[in-house]
């Protein structure tokens, strides 16, 4: 762990949840990490795992994909291809030794600008404690 | 051609201003390539805000326009009408988040304009990568298919019809009317089922813009919301009926639940126990028994038992209006054989609603017995039959009787399933068609432009099937529009021929069906009438060759790499 | 009877009143505008969404009510064919279908829809401090205030009956707050005179007034609430931020719902409330895990394909269902005890931490007044009537106007927007 690390923590938030969730932690003018940089996308069902490896591969040290509760999505189902996806990206990442806790895959409602705040402040503070990303050495920009 | 874009940083009043440095974001973000001018402006969104941003584009010849402000989710809109406005292709712009997700969120200035900075310099990658994508119409048929002449369908048709927008209303019997010309009184008025059908079947069949299809069944639906292609068989003469649609409303009823399969109830083996759609044919004027109730003996019953919920457990939903309807057997009863003892055996009384409640009060007074029952049999009893209940707490009793009614489960019509398979709408464990969203969408199937009203959707009264139709009419009248074309979503996906292998992954993963496979290609092919522009197809392709427009790889790449400097 | 007569040119394309912006105003809104008509929306709030914003979830699914209606409420908020007329009723109306006069009296919200972007920098000034009603009374409000974070559209208004310079005080705090000119004081209430050529009622639902019963200990004993202030206990934009805890801050160890309050008074079923309360009980329990919950109920109202499986999942869940008529709700130490009769006629008592009441659904509170406005019968509870019950329930006895939702009888969301979706039929319709 190092002193004075500020991670760089990548967030694929959906348009109609968890997007709309992190404006309301926003509007509700609660503490948000500065650390966190939100890519919008319009399902957490687009997030390719090769984005999010090569969001860590260039050096993210921390991924967050967010979307709707299981049920809500406003695509029926993109969520739970997201949760499938991310569930073997996570067992891919364990099999090739790398740290897949730098991975976090979360439910975040519209309503639910609180629990925004809390997700993100937690992994942020889980990522801060667990270092830099051991992959940034040679592919950081 | 070169790329010029515009960088307008919003102050939002004090909003932002207070928070992120805007002199230090402009001077960070003006030297990057492209970018040919970088201004502040006090409030973006309002009128004066919007004619800044137009005249500046017109100054300095922009082909390119990024707004840090307040969410997408506020104003993205009114930035690509702004861009609209003053020339540029709206897709070529874009809007950075820096108040509800930097401003407002970060209590360090400093941490908030690096933050700032970051998610600038992101939109102005990614713009840079925005394709000037033009918006799409497609010509669309305003006619409509509706299959099912009962009251349901007779309603839609009648509401759809006008001189252009023609209705093909197809029945598979000879007659229309389905179910309510069964019915010779309905509640809770107590008028004729019959007689309401014949009218409006005369109404129907007076219409020049209805086609009635009776005898006849569709066999086959192609295509999409807009553009169906109907293949119908005429069954009298033998013949195909080929036409084209905009939409397809499907009306195809209920069947009641066989209580053969429940041997305590007797029913096929004891005489006299009938199940509540023979109660109500016996009740025709020119039905089997002339419009009388009578036993097998001919002789008219003392006494009837009325029994609930028969197959409620094997189906495992309550069917609404079985409840309400043997309030109505009471009053046909009593009306037909006064002094006639009827008693009801229910578990739960289904009476939502305002006028309801009081439609029951008035059947106890009438002298009508309720008795709640956890379990109820049927024997014979060499007289007559006999009922033997037990209650919820345990007590057991029986009562004699001469006629039971059963009130079995209303199930969705055989055809449901023919046309789920037809159709590619998914039938939910009951045995009914999936709606697109259970309480937003009810008439809508998961389908679009395939509607399910009345019974097939869900068992229910007529008022509730006539509200249906109309639903179904209200959403088709909406959407369709004669004369109108069909605006489709911009940011839809797209295949590439040259990369796609032809593993029908994204076939799979599309909530819409949206996708279908070319076999002469060998490739997927995208239906921008169907799709939402959700991307998982693109998550979820190997070669790359799905990618959803406006949010490619490349574009969220661009993103990615800036805010990871 | 359709079909009998097509519509004159007049009909077919004259504006549209909907009055409610709940969510049947807001279906029956964007089918008809989205078909190319213009409609006018009334709503008496400050607010659209009506009720169903007030749930955190909603039954069968637990869909997020808030999540689910707000990709409708901004396709409403953009669309150019709605006018949006918030903090207004409908005051007179006369004329035929095609035709009709309407007087619309809009109420000054003393805050510029246009110039205020909605960064609630007004509230903290302010030193009025009232109940909140759409939290139940179970917050505080200022006096500028929006009913709760989320609320569109996201402008504050001005409470003249509690604001002090509208009672006659030189208070400008709110003013000398806002930075983008936002709040003008000079703003007037005005007479909007339309011409539409049909109309929709929409509005919706308001709940039994349980302090008319004694038996419950409702605003007497401390952890009796009304399902609505449960409902906002359990939202994650209210007053407790979703967390399930009394008024002395700890969450209940058990918790009875009690259904069918009212209903004795009101003499018909509410439809909805077997569901909700339901409802509640998974919420609860996904809460609080080891909580203990009974319902007390008369008849189970499950009605329709999609309910059985959720009430039976409830049942599996421990949640005890009692068959029981409640004779009185009392203190019990610092418990409350309920007395209690089941069919069998046997007497009981439990005791529990928490008591939710389920109450009757009335017609919205100002629906007298509008039936009388529109000339429309009213059933003795207030519900609008339909012109011939058997058939449509969307028909009033005048020909176009139509009525949608709870305004015309107690039922669920799906039914309500099928009957939203009714009305624009009826009215695109070139048949009558």
């Amino acid at each position: 762990m190092e002193e004075g690390f500020t991670p760089k923590i990548v967030g694929f938030l959906c348009n109609w949840c968890s997007y709309a969730g992190a404006d309301l932690a926003g509007a509700t003018k609660l503490e948000v990490p500065s650390s966190l940089s939100v890519i919008r996308v319009m399902c957490s069902g687009r997030v390719d795992p090769v984005l999010v490896a090569t969001a860590l591969l260039h050096g993210a040290d921390g991924v967050l994909v967010a979307g709707c509760h299981p049920g809500d999505c406003h695509y029926r189902e993109g969520n739970y291809y997201a949760r499938r996806r991310f569930a073997l990206l996570k067992k891919t990442f364990e099999t090739l030794g790398l740290d897949s806790d730098r991975l976090m895959l979360a439910w975040v409602s519209a309503s639910e600008g609180q629990r925004f705040g809390e997700v993100t402040n937690e992994f942020a503070n889980q990522i801060k404690k667990m270092g830099p990303n051991p992959m940034k050495t040679k592919n950081t920009l | 051609m070169a790329k010029k874009i515009g960088v307008y940083v919003c102050e939002c009043g004090t909003n932002i201003a207070e928070k992120v440095d805007i002199d230090k974001v402009i001077a960070a973000v003006s030297p990057i390539k492209d970018v040919e001018v970088a201004e502040r402006h006090k409030l973006l969104c309002s009128d004066g805000g919007k004619e800044f941003i137009k005249q500046s584009i017109a100054e300095h010849g922009l082909t390119h326009v990024v707004v840090a402000a307040c969410s997408p989710k506020q104003h993205e809109v009114t930035f690509m009408n702004v861009c609209e406005q003053a020339g540029i292709n709206p897709q070529l712009s874009q809007l950075a988040n820096i108040r509800e997700q930097c401003a407002w969120v970060t209590s360090s200035a400093e941490e908030a304009t690096d933050k700032a900075i970051r998610q600038i310099r992101a939109a102005i990658s990614r713009v840079k990568y925005h394709a000037p994508l033009k918006k799409k119409e497609v010509v669309v048929s305003p006619d409509v298919l509706v299959i099912g002449g009962g009251i349901a369908g007779i309603k839609a048709s009648q509401l759809l019809a006008a001189p252009d927008r023609k209705v093909y209303l197809v029945e598979k019997a000879s007659s229309l009317g389905g179910k309510v010309k069964s019915f010779s009184k309905l509640f809770t008025n107590m008028e004729s089922g019959s007689s309401l059908i014949t009218q409006e079947i005369k109404s129907l069949l007076d219409n020049k813009n209805i086609e009635v299809l009776t005898e006849s069944e569709v066999e086959q639906i192609l295509g999409f919301l807009g553009n169906f292609e109907v293949k119908v068989i005429r069954k009298a003469e033998g013949k195909e009926q080929n036409f084209n649609v905009g939409a397809v409303v499907l009306a195809t009823g209920f069947e009641l639940f066989d209580p053969k399969g429940l041997p305590q109830y007797g029913y096929g083996k004891l005489d006299d126990v009938y199940t509540s759609l023979e109660f109500e044919e016996m009740n025709i004027p020119d039905g089997p028994t002339g419009g009388k109730v009578l036993l097998k003996n001919g002789k008219p019953p003392e006494s009837v038992a009325i029994i609930h919920c028969v197959g409620r457990e094997e189906k495992d939903y309550c069917s609404k209006v079985c409840c309400l309807y043997s309030f109505k057997f009471d009053r046909m009863l009593q009306s037909q054989l006064p002094g006639v003892k009827v008693s009801h055996f229910y578990s739960d009384l289904c009476i939502p609603g305002k006028s309801f409640q009081k439609f029951y009060e008035g059947t106890k007074e009438m002298g009508v017995e309720f008795v709640r029952s956890a379990k109820t049999e049927v024997t014979g009893n060499g007289k007559g039959l006999t009922v033997k209940y037990e209650t919820e707490f345990g007590k057991q009793d029986s009562s004699t009787t001469d006629m039971v009614i059963l009130l079995p489960a209303m199930e969705s019509s055989g055809d449901a399933q023919k046309f789920a398979e037809m159709l590619n709408i998914p039938l939910d464990e009951k045995g009914f068609l999936v709606e697109e969203h259970q309480l937003l969408s009810p008439v809508s199937s998961a389908v679009e432009g395939i509607f399910v009203v009345g019974c097939a959707q869900g068992p229910q009264s007529i008022s509730e099937s006539i509200v249906q139709s109309e639903a179904a009419a209200g959403k088709i009248l909406s959407a369709l529009v004669p004369g109108r074309k069909l605006e489709l979503e911009v940011r839809v996906s797209e295949i590439s021929e040259s990369l796609c292998l032809g593993c029908k992954t994204c076939i799979d993963v599309c909530p819409y069906g949206a996708i279908t496979f070319d076999e002469t290609r060998r490739i997927s092919v995208v239906n921008e009438v169907l799709c939402h522009g959700c991307g998982n197809c693109a998550a979820a392709c190997p070669s790359g060759a799905a990618r959803l427009k406006h949010f490619t790889f490349p574009q969220i790449y661009q993103e990615l790499k800036e805010v990871l400097r | 009877m359709t079909g009998e007569r097509a519509m004159t040119n007049k009909e077919q394309n004259a504006p549209v009143l909907v009055i409610g912006a709940g969510i049947a105003g807001i279906e029956a809104s964007l089918l008809l505008a989205n078909s190319g008509r213009k409609v006018y929306l009334v709503e008496k709030t400050s607010y659209i969404g009506g009720n169903v914003i007030k749930f955190e979830e909603v039954f069968p699914n637990m869909d997020c009510a808030t999540c689910m209606i707000a990709p409708k409420q901004q396709e409403l908020l953009a669309n150019e064919n709605i006018e949006l007329l918030t903090l207004s009723q409908v005051e007179a109306v006369s004329g035929s279908f095609g035709d009709f006069s309407v007087k619309i009296r809009k109420k000054a919200r003393y805050v510029d829809l246009e110039n205020c972007i909605g960064c609630d920098a007004c509230f903290d000034p302010c030193p009025v401090e009232v109940d909140n009603e759409f939290e139940e009374r179970l917050l505080k409000r200022k006096a500028i205030y929006v009913p709760c974070a989320g609320a569109l559209p996201n402008v504050p208004a001005i409470d003249t009956e509690n604001c002090l310079r509208f009672k006659g005080q030189d208070c400008k705090a709110c003013q000398e707050a806002c930075m983008f000119e936002a709040i003008d004081y000079t703003q007037q209430d005005e007479d909007i005179d339309l011409k539409v050529g049909a109309i929709v009622i929409a509005t919706g639902f308001s709940m039994f007034d349980i302090s008319k019963t004694t038996e419950y200990g409702y605003k007497k004993l401390s952890g009796v609430y009304s399902a609505m202030e449960a409902e906002r206990i359990c939202a994650s934009n209210g007053p407790t931020q979703g967390q399930i805890i009394l008024q002395g801050g700890e969450p209940p160890k058990s918790v009875a719902i009690i259904h069918c309050v009212g209903r004795k008074e009101k003499g018909y079923c509410s439809s909805v409330c077997c569901m909700a309360s339901l409802k509640l009980s998974h919420f609860i329990k996904a809460k609080l895990p080891e909580v203990k919950i009974s319902q007390f109920y008369s008849d189970l109202c499950i009605p329709g394909k999609a309910y059985q499986k959720f009430y039976e999942e409830v049942k599996e869940s421990g949640v005890d269902f009692i068959r029981a008529v409640v004779t009185e709700v009392s203190k019990s130490g610092n418990e409350l005890a309920i007395k209690y009769k089941t069919e069998d006629g046997k007497e009981n008592t439990l005791t529990v931490d928490m008591v939710i009441l389920n109450p009757a659904l009335e017609p919205g509170a100002d629906s007298s007044k509008l039936a009388e406005i529109l000339n429309i019968p009213q059933s003795k509870d207030g519900f609008f009537s339909e012109k011939q019950p058997d058939l449509t329930s969307v028909d009033t006895i005048k020909e176009g106007i139509f009525i949608a939702g709870c305004a015309q009888s107690p039922k669920d969301i799906a039914e309500t927007v099928a009957e939203a979706e009714a009305t624009a039929g009826r009215i695109l319709s070139l048949s009558k």
